[in-house]
């Protein structure tokens, strides 16, 4: 009986009861943002990893070596020789060994130089293979393959020209032209770092590298940054493998194999056990100081350093819903000098003061309530259109699901807390109310 | 009808009538009720089943159309809605009729949003809905001082009949002395305090017609 007078009463009423609403929507939709993204992101990247047991790089931290090694997050300072990857790979523990190389981009996606057993071992989610849309694997050095954002962005088909260009981002410097590559194949979508790069073989990369040593001389802005990267090295008393600094030297002989290195290298094991003894072993090697990490246990130090930052952006979400609520409470208070007459002809009519307060606090909870369900169909309207941004600037995919347990708590909180200020307009019109009686005070 | 100069206490003795208040001393009788007795939600459901109330001014609920003013008191007391239905119709079809009584029939009429109504017609409005469910009392706190004298006349005539109709005792506290030819007994507010320490308010109830 009063839940129709309340909802006749907003409609009355309807330009504030709509702000208010508004305002609910909104700060509920930002709150439940905010935590989609962070759900999603964190599980972008669980899924990245989800099959490897190891990822081995050059001595470094282990954050920067996932983050740089998978997520294409910051470079990877030195390289790791392929003869260090040979030697782990012929480890009896290991089952299948995936060698990356980065440091080449095309119009701002990463270029990532790897073999066949990428697509035969790499797994993400749950123990999903990559599949290709279209066409087929690279066979020679020539091919490459597209992740699936990759294609979309640019547009490119099967066929297309690409020629690659050293160092990442998007002004990239030396272009190598005297090596393109051919689309031969698209991967479909994964919701992970896979969409967002270039895939070549190690031996297109090599094949790139060399031409560009050979044509250095005519190059000389290019020549130059190598001459100082290349000091840079030596100054520092290092011995490194380092890929320019390699090609320096052996590139320009044709027919000799190139002292070819790598950026990092994923590693499945046959038994998961095996991980820690093998991770100790390779931190130990004498021959290369390199790092191995479990990429979930290091994925959670990621976490812990991010998660100040994540509660600080649930708590301001939170805070909008506090003020979404609070502009509920102000508008509900400013209405109830006026009302006194009303609720003074509803008790003259038999209303009971209860009656009273239940109008008030029923209004207090369709407001929230359709704040809420507003809200949600914002949230959703919002990824649904920002879907294809977040993918393309972030790189996250978020996938248009129902809401999660801890989502479905955040909205009762909202309305428990809805209800809960509503209680405030509802005891002050109640008091009033029996102090009024029928008595109309204006 | 009972006479006062505003300020008399004539809306506080209303109040009492209809239980929204209590006494603080001595004992409220109404229809055989002793309203002290009870207790501050059978008093609520007392008014709710029996009493029918209409005010000065601002009688109508802004929100609701015309026909939802008029139901309103059946939505508070079963007794009322059950009588509306007694006589075989509906709560709806007893409204408009008693519209239709009060010169305000009409499916048109019965939407209308009460903003847009006039005093005259907003009075006849509260008359229609205090008669609903046929309440044994009406209180009625100075309904006509909105209204010029004209329309006065005829609202009172209307309300009389309507009234008759429903058997419902009708107390209509006002400060004009010119309506009180019209009425069958006026009392004035002086002399009822005369009686202050026996019962005064008993001795108007059931009579006041």
């Amino acid at each position: 009986m009063i839940f129709p007078l309340a909802i006749k009463s907003l409609r009355n009423r309807r330009f504030t009861a709509g702000l208010t609403v508004l305002s609910i929507a909104l700060s509920v939709a930002l709150l439940l943002g905010v935590e989609r993204i962070r759900q999603e992101s964190r599980e972008t990247f669980a899924s990245s990893v989800s099959g490897t047991d190891l990822i081995v790089g050059a001595r470094s931290s282990p954050v920067h070596l996932l983050l740089s090694s998978v997520f294409r997050i910051g470079n990877a300072t030195n390289n790791v020789s392929w003869e260090s990857y040979r030697r782990v790979a012929a480890l009896p523990e290991v089952a299948w060994t995936i060698p990356l190389s980065l440091g080449d981009s095309h119009r701002g996606f990463h270029v990532l130089g790897t073999t066949q057993d990428y697509f035969d071992h790499y797994r993400f989610g749950r123990d999903r293979k990559l599949e290709l849309a279209q066409g087929e694997r690279f066979a020679d050095a020539d091919g490459a393959v597209l992740g699936a954002e990759v294609a979309a962005a640019l547009g490119y088909r099967l066929g297309q020209q690409i020629v690659i260009a050293h160092g990442s981002g998007d002004v990239a410097f030396a272009l190598h032209k005297d090596h393109p590559f051919h689309v031969v194949g698209i991967l479909g979508r994964t919701g992970t770092p896979v969409d967002r790069a270039i895939h070549v073989s190690l031996e297109g990369m090599d094949a790139v590298h060399m031409s560009e040593s050979a044509e250095a001389g005519g190059d000389p802005l290019a020549a130059a940054m190598r001459n100082a990267r290349q000091r840079q090295m030596q100054s520092a008393g290092r011995d490194d493998h380092d890929r320019d600094h390699d090609q320096d030297r052996h590139g320009a002989g044709a027919n000799e194999t190139p002292k070819r290195t790598i950026t990092a290298f994923l590693v499945g094991l046959k038994s998961r056990g095996g991980a820690l003894f093998l991770q100790r072993q390779v931190n130990e090697s004498r021959e290369e100081p390199l790092t191995a990490i479990l990429p979930g246990a290091t994925l959670l130090e990621v976490w812990d350093i991010v998660a100040g930052a994540e509660k600080t952006l649930i708590a301001i979400s939170a805070l909008v819903v506090v003020m979404g609520l609070a502009g509920m409470l102000i508008a509900l208070l400013t209405g109830l000098s006026e009302r006194r007459r009303e609720m003074a002809v509803l008790r003259a009519v038999g209303a009971r003061p209860w009656h009273v307060f239940a109008l008030l606090l029923g209004e207090a909870a369709f407001l929230t309530l359709l704040g809420i369900a507003l809200g949600i169909a914002a949230l959703y309207v919002g990824l649904g259109t920002g879907q294809a941004w977040l993918e393309q600037r972030l790189g996250l995919f978020i996938a248009l699901r129902w809401p999660s347990v801890t989502e479905f708590g955040l909205m009762m909180l909202v309305a428990v807390s809805g209800v809960l200020i509503g209680l405030i307009p509802a005891y002050r019109i109640y008091r009033l109310s029996l102090a009024d009686g029928m008595t109309i005070r204006i | 009808m009972l006479r006062g100069p505003s300020g008399s206490g004539k809306s506080t003795l209303l109040s009492l009538l209809a239980g929204v208040l209590k006494a603080q001393s001595g004992s409220v009788r109404v229809l055989g009720h002793e309203l002290g007795a009870l207790a501050g939600a059978a008093r609520d459901r007392f008014r709710a089943d029996h009493i029918g109330v209409i005010f000065q001014m601002f009688n109508l609920i802004p929100y609701l159309s015309v026909q939802e003013n008029v139901c309103l008191p059946c939505a508070f007391s079963s007794r009322r809605r059950d009588r509306c239905e007694q006589s075989g119709t509906s709560v709806r079809e007893v409204a408009a009729r008693l519209l239709d009584h009060l010169d305000m029939g009409g499916e048109d009429m019965l939407r209308r949003q009460v903003t847009e109504l006039s005093v005259g017609q907003q009075q006849r409005v509260a008359a229609a809905r205090s008669l609903m469910g046929a309440p044994e009392l009406v209180l009625a706190d100075e309904p006509t001082s909105s209204l010029d004298a004209d329309r006065r006349a005829a609202f009172l005539e209307l309300l009389f009949r309507e009234c008759a109709r429903e058997r419902a005792t009708l107390i209509f506290v006002s400060h004009d002395l010119t309506l009180a030819p019209l009425f069958d007994r006026a009392v004035e507010f002086a002399d009822l305090n005369r009686f202050a320490g026996s019962s005064p308010v008993t001795a108007i109830h059931r009579e006041a017609r």
